[in-house]
C-alpha cells in the first residue's frame, strides 16, 4: 500500500479550515517519505547506504506572506504543534489531532538493481573498448531515489504522487559527472558507458578558439540549454525580478521554430505527476508557442496573484523548504530537419552538456560542454576539448535555425536553484544554432 | 560533557551483538527562517530530528540514517562492500560550553526589523541601492555520537546564517550577494553588513577594467578566504602534501614568513567550536603552515599515512553537513592568523601604488599542478595611499608560488565566510608580484 493513503484528508483539511480563516487563505499539509539506496565505489565504506525519511510541513499563505512549519518524522502530535505554529489566530488552541495512519518504511530496504548495475557498467564500458586502465579508474556511486508526497489542503487534496528513479555519480581521471535514468538495465549501462567513452576521448584534445560558430546541439544538450534558456527564465519568481511575470505573456523570446512545453504528466513513466507538491493538478503549459511566452511556471502562492498564472508547477525540495515555480519535464516539439540537414552548415556537434547557468539579472547563459567534434563533410569528425557557450538568452534562442525530428526522452540532470536541488527531466530532439559564441 | 540518551546506548547494544564496529549518531535541532523573496516573504520554523548508524566488519558494512527517534526495530539493509572501521575514543580536553547556547532564537518581526534595517543602511550608504532578496536563519542543535569503540560525545551548538542580496542604483550593473554566518543572528550589524555590500555595489557599478598592471595589492578578507578556499587541496587531506611538494623549497618554506594558517576546532568564539568532531574525536588548533614553514595537511585518524615513520598528527576534523551524510574530512576554522599589531589602516598607507582589493566577484581559477591562478576581483587602485578610482570586471593573476612568497603583511582584521559545511577566515593581506588583468 502506498504511504499516505490511509490519512484522514476530511480530518486535516478541516483543522487546516480554521488555520485558513480569511477568505483568501490558502492552507495545506504536505507529507513526504523519501527514501534513498545508494551503493558507493568499491573502496569507500559503509558498503551500502540507506535513508530514509518521513516527515510533514503545514503552510499558511496569506496576503503575499507564507508561514511554513516543516516536522521531522509523522505523528498526529508533530502535526498538531506545526498547525498551532503557523495559524495566526489563536496559535494555542487545542487544534485536534487527526488521524494520520501508516506513516513510516516497514518492508527492508532491497534494490538488487542498484547491487548488479557497477558489473552491467564495467562489461558495457569493456565493449566500447575503454582502456582497461581508464575503465578500471571509474569509480561509480549508484542511487535509487523514491519519493512520495501528498498533500491535504483546505481547498485542494491529492492523492499520493510517487516518483522513482536512478542517478549514477562517477568520478574519472578527468573528472566527475552524473547522470538521471529511469532504470538500470543494460541500456543505461550503455548509455553511460557511452557518455564516458566520448569523455575519455576528449582528454588531451584541443578546445576550439574562441570566436563564433554554428553549434548543434544532441538532444541531452538541447535539454540543458531549454531547462536553462526557457524554463528557469520563465519561473514567474525569476520573472518578478525584473517587473510584474504575467508581463512576460505574449513576448517573444525566440525562433519561431521553438515550441516548448512543461508537462509532469508525459514525462518518464516512473516519474510521471499528477498533481504538484502543492496539491494542484499538473498542467500540459505552453512555455513557449513559435517562441513567444505563452504560460510562464507558477504555484499557487503566485497564481493567486494574477489570472493569467496558472498553478501546478509548485515544487519543494523537502517539507522544510516552501514551494517554488520550476520546471518538472520539458518538451521540445519535433521539427523537421534530418541528420543530413543539421550537419549540412558544418561548425560543432556538442552531444552533452555538463551543466548551465542563467544569470537572471543580466539574462547571461553560460552552457558548459565536457567535449565536442567539429563537423565536416556532413557528418561529426574531430574530437574538441571542453568548450563554454555564452550569450544572452533571447540572442541564443533567436539563433535556433533548425530542430531535428527525432526527439529522445531522458534526465536532464538535477537543478539547483535557491539551494534547492531537483531532478529534472526533459524530451528533445536535436537543434541548431547559427554563429553563437563559443572558446574555451 | 552531559550524558547520551539510553535509547542510543541501547540500539548501540542492539547492533554489537551482530557488528564489531558500529556508531550511532543522532542529531535534533530547530531553527527559524525568514526568507525575504520578490514579493513573498516565508517565515519558516523547522524542526529537525535525525539519526543515523554506520555498522559492519572487517568484510562488510553498511549505513542506514533516518528522520525522527531512533529506533530499535528497523529492517536493517544487507551488508556489502567494503568493511568498517571507526575511531577509537579519545580523551578529551576539558571543554566550557559557550554561555550563549541557550539563548532563545530570533523572533520573526527580530528578523524582519533586521532586514529592513539593512536595507535602510544601505539606502543610507548608496543611495538608490536596495536588497532585491536575502534569507536569514537562526538556530541551535544538538548532535550524540556513541560507538563500540567507546565513544561518548553530546555536542551542541548555535549558529546563524544571512545571505543576502542587493542591487546598486544602476540595473544594468546587476547584483551581488554576501553570505554571512555567526553564532546567534543577533551578532549581525545591519550597518557593516550594509557596508560591504554598498562597497561591493559601488565598485562594481563604477569600477574600470585595466587592461594589464601590476604594483602591490591589499586583499580584504574576502579575498583572502576565496583563495584559501579555492587553493583548499594544498591543505585538506591526505593527498595534500604530495601536491604541495612541488611548491615547498629545501628548507620546507612554502610562504613568506607573515604566512601561519591553522585549523581550530576549538576557536574561542568560533561558530563551529566544539570539543569532538563529527565523529566524537578531539578537536585542537592544528598549524598547517608556521611562519611560512610547511608543516603538514589537515587529516583525521584515518589519513595518517602508516607506512615509515610519519610526523604527521591527526586531528578531530570530520565533519557532518547533517544527520544525512557521511563525516567528511573538512575544515571547521582555517584560517591566516593575523598580526594584532598591524592595522588595515596602517598597509592601506604604506601603498604607495598598487590596488586595494574588496572582495572576489567568483571562484578561483587553478591549473592543474597548482601553477598558475586567477581570480576575479572588484577594488580600488590607490596611488599615494588614496583611492583613485575602482575596478572591477578584472582577474587576479600570478603563479600560486608567488602569491604565497609575496604575502609582505597580514592585518589583524581576522574575518571569517562560511564555505560548505565549514568556515574559511582571513585578515586584510598586503601582496607583491602578482598582477591584474582583464582576462584570466
Amino acid at each position: 500500500m502506498l504511504p499516505f493513503a490511509d490519512i484522514d484528508a476530511a480530518a486535516v483539511a478541516r483543522v487546516l479550515s480554521q488555520v485558513a480563516d480569511r477568505t483568501n487563505d490558502l492552507a495545506d499539509a504536505y507529507f513526504e517519505a523519501l527514501e534513498v539506496i545508494e551503493l558507493p565505489p568499491e573502496d569507500r565504506s559503509p558498503g551500502v547506504r540507506v535513508r530514509r525519511e518521513t516527515g510533514l510541513a503545514v503552510r499558511l499563505v496569506r496576503e503575499g506572506r507564507t508561514w511554513l512549519a516543516g516536522r521531522d518524522g509523522i505523528e498526529p502530535e508533530r502535526f498538531g504543534e506545526a498547525v498551532r505554529r503557523v495559524a495566526r489566530a489563536l496559535p494555542s488552541n487545542p487544534y485536534p489531532h487527526p488521524e494520520l495512519g501508516r506513516t513510516r518504511f516497514t518492508e527492508p530496504p532491497e534494490a538488487p538493481e542498484v547491487l548488479e548495475f557497477p558489473s552491467r557498467a564495467t562489461r558495457a564500458l569493456r565493449e566500447r573498448g575503454l582502456d582497461r586502465e581508464i575503465a578500471a579508474a571509474v569509480r561509480l556511486t549508484v542511487r535509487r531515489h523514491r519519493r512520495f508526497v501528498r498533500v491535504v489542503g483546505s481547498q485542494v487534496s491529492s492523492g499520493t504522487e510517487r516518483e522513482s528513479f536512478y542517478s549514477v555519480d562517477t568520478e574519472t581521471p578527468w573528472g566527475r559527472h552524473g547522470i538521471l535514468l529511469e532504470s538500470l538495465d543494460d541500456n543505461a549501462a550503455e548509455i553511460l558507458a557511452a557518455s564516458l567513452a566520448r569523455r575519455a576521448e576528449a582528454q588531451g584534445a584541443e578546445s576550439p578558439a574562441r570566436g563564433r560558430s554554428i553549434c548543434v546541439l544532441g538532444p541531452a544538450a538541447a535539454a540543458v540549454l531549454l531547462h536553462e534558456a526557457v524554463a528557469h527564465a520563465l519561473e514567474v519568481d525569476v520573472l518578478a525580478r525584473g517587473g510584474h511575470p504575467e508581463a512576460a505573456v505574449g513576448v517573444r523570446m525566440g525562433s519561431e521554430l521553438l515550441d516548448v512545453f512543461d508537462d509532469p504528466r508525459s514525462g518518464p513513466e516512473e516519474v510521471r505527476r499528477r498533481a504538484d507538491d502543492e496539491g494542484f493538478p499538473t498542467v500540459r503549459r505552453c512555455l513557449l508557442r513559435r517562441g513567444t511566452v505563452e504560460q510562464p511556471i507558477a504555484d499557487a502562492a503566485w497564481s493567486r496573484r494574477s489570472d493569467l498564472l496558472v498553478a501546478g508547477g509548485g515544487r519543494r525540495g523537502d517539507r522544510h523548504d516552501a514551494p517554488g515555480p520550476r520546471s518538472t519535464h520539458l518538451e521540445l516539439v519535433a521539427g523537421s530537419a534530418s541528420s543530413a540537414d543539421l550537419f549540412a552548415e558544418g561548425g560543432l556537434y556538442l552531444p552533452e552538456a555538463d551543466r548551465g547557468r542563467l544569470d537572471p539579472e543580466t539574462g547571461l547563459l553560460t552552457l558548459r560542454f565536457p567535449h565536442g567534434r567539429r563537423i565536416q563533410d556532413g557528418a561529426p569528425a574531430e574530437t574538441v576539448g571542453p568548450l563554454v557557450l555564452r550569450g544572452h538568452v533571447s540572442d541564443l534562442l533567436s539563433r535556433v535555425d533548425a530542430v531535428g525530428a527525432d526527439v529522445r526522452t531522458g534526465g536532464a540532470g538535477w537543478c539547483a536553484k535557491d539551494g534547492v536541488r531537483m531532478p529534472v527531466w526533459a524530451s528533445a530532439p536535436e537543434l541548431r544554432l547559427d554563429a553563437v559564441e563559443v572558446g574555451p | 560533557m552531559k550524558p547520551v540518551d539510553d535509547l542510543l546506548l541501547d540500539l548501540l547494544d542492539d547492533l554489537a551483538e551482530t557488528w564489531r564496529e558500529v556508531e550511532v549518531f543522532a542529531k535534533t535541532g530547530r531553527s527559524r527562517t525568514l526568507r525575504l523573496g520578490r514579493a513573498l516573504e516565508v517565515s519558516s520554523l523547522r524542526q529537525e530530528e535525525g539519526w543515523a548508524v554506520r555498522a559492519g566488519d572487517d568484510r562488510r558494512s553498511f549505513g542506514y540514517a533516518a528522520s525522527g527517534t531512533p529506533r530499535l526495530d528497523v529492517p536493517w539493509p544487507e551488508a556489502d562492500g567494503r568493511g568498517l572501521r571507526l575511531p577509537s575514543a579519545r580523551p578529551v580536553p576539558e571543554w566550557k560550553p559557550p554561555a550563549d547556547l541557550e539563548t532563545s532564537l530570533l523572533g520573526e518581526n527580530e528578523a524582519a526589523a533586521l532586514f529592513d534595517a539593512i536595507a535602510r543602511e544601505l539606502d543610507t550608504e548608496l543611495p538608490g541601492a536596495r536588497v532585491v532578496q536575502g534569507q536569514l536563519e537562526d538556530g541551535s542543535s544538538e548532535e550524540q555520537i556513541v560507538s563500540s569503540r567507546e565513544t561518548r560525545a553530546v555536542v551542541r551548538r548555535r549558529t546563524a546564517s544571512l545571505w543576502i542580496e542587493a542591487r546598486g542604483p544602476r540595473r544594468a550593473a546587476g547584483s551581488l550577494s554576501l553570505l554571512l554566518a555567526a553564532r546567534e543572528a543577533r551578532h549581525f550589524a545591519p550597518s557593516m553588513v550594509a557596508r560591504r555590500l554598498a562597497d561591493r555595489l559601488a565598485v562594481a557599478e563604477r569600477g574600470a577594467s585595466p587592461v594589464r598592471d601590476r604594483g602591490e595589492f591589499l586583499l580584504a578578507p574576502a579575498v583572502g578566504v576565496a583563495l584559501l578556499r579555492g587553493l583548499a587541496d594544498l591543505w585538506i587531506g591526505p593527498g595534500a602534501t604530495e601536491r604541495i611538494k612541488p611548491l615547498v623549497d629545501r628548507q620546507g618554506r612554502i610562504a613568506s614568513r607573515a604566512v601561519t594558517l591553522v585549523d581550530d576546532g576549538r576557536l574561542e568564539g568560533g561558530v563551529l567550536a566544539a570539543p569532538v568532531d563529527g565523529e566524537g574525536q578531539p578537536t585542537r588548533r592544528l598549524a598547517l603552515v608556521e611562519a611560512g614553514v610547511y608543516r603538514q595537511p589537515l587529516v583525521a585518524w584515518n589519513e595518517v599515512p602508516s607506512a615509515g615513520r610519519s610526523e604527521m598528527r591527526a586531528v578531530g576534523c570530520r565533519r557532518r553537513a547533517s544527520w544525512r551524510d557521511l563525516p567528511t574530512t573538512g575544515p571547521s576554522h582555517l584560517h591566516l592568523v593575523p598580526d594584532p599589531e598591524i592595522s588595515v589602516a596602517s598597509l592601506l598607507a604604506s601603498l604607495s601604488r598598487g590596488y586595494y582589493l574588496l572582495d572576489a566577484a567568483g571562484g578561483l581559477r587553478v591549473e592543474k599542478g597548482f601553477q598558475r591562478f586567477a581570480l576575479p576581483v572588484v577594488g580600488f587602485a590607490i596611488d599615494g595611499g588614496r583611492s583613485t578610482g575602482s575596478v572591477s570586471d578584472v582577474w587576479l593573476v600570478g603563479s600560486v608560488k608567488t602569491l604565497l612568497d609575496g604575502i609582505l603583511a597580514v592585518a589583524r582584521d581576522l574575518t571569517f565566510l562560511p564555505v560548505g559545511p565549514g568556515l574559511v577566515g582571513a585578515p586584510t593581506l598586503l601582496v607583491k608580484g602578482l598582477e591584474l588583468r582583464h582576462r584570466p
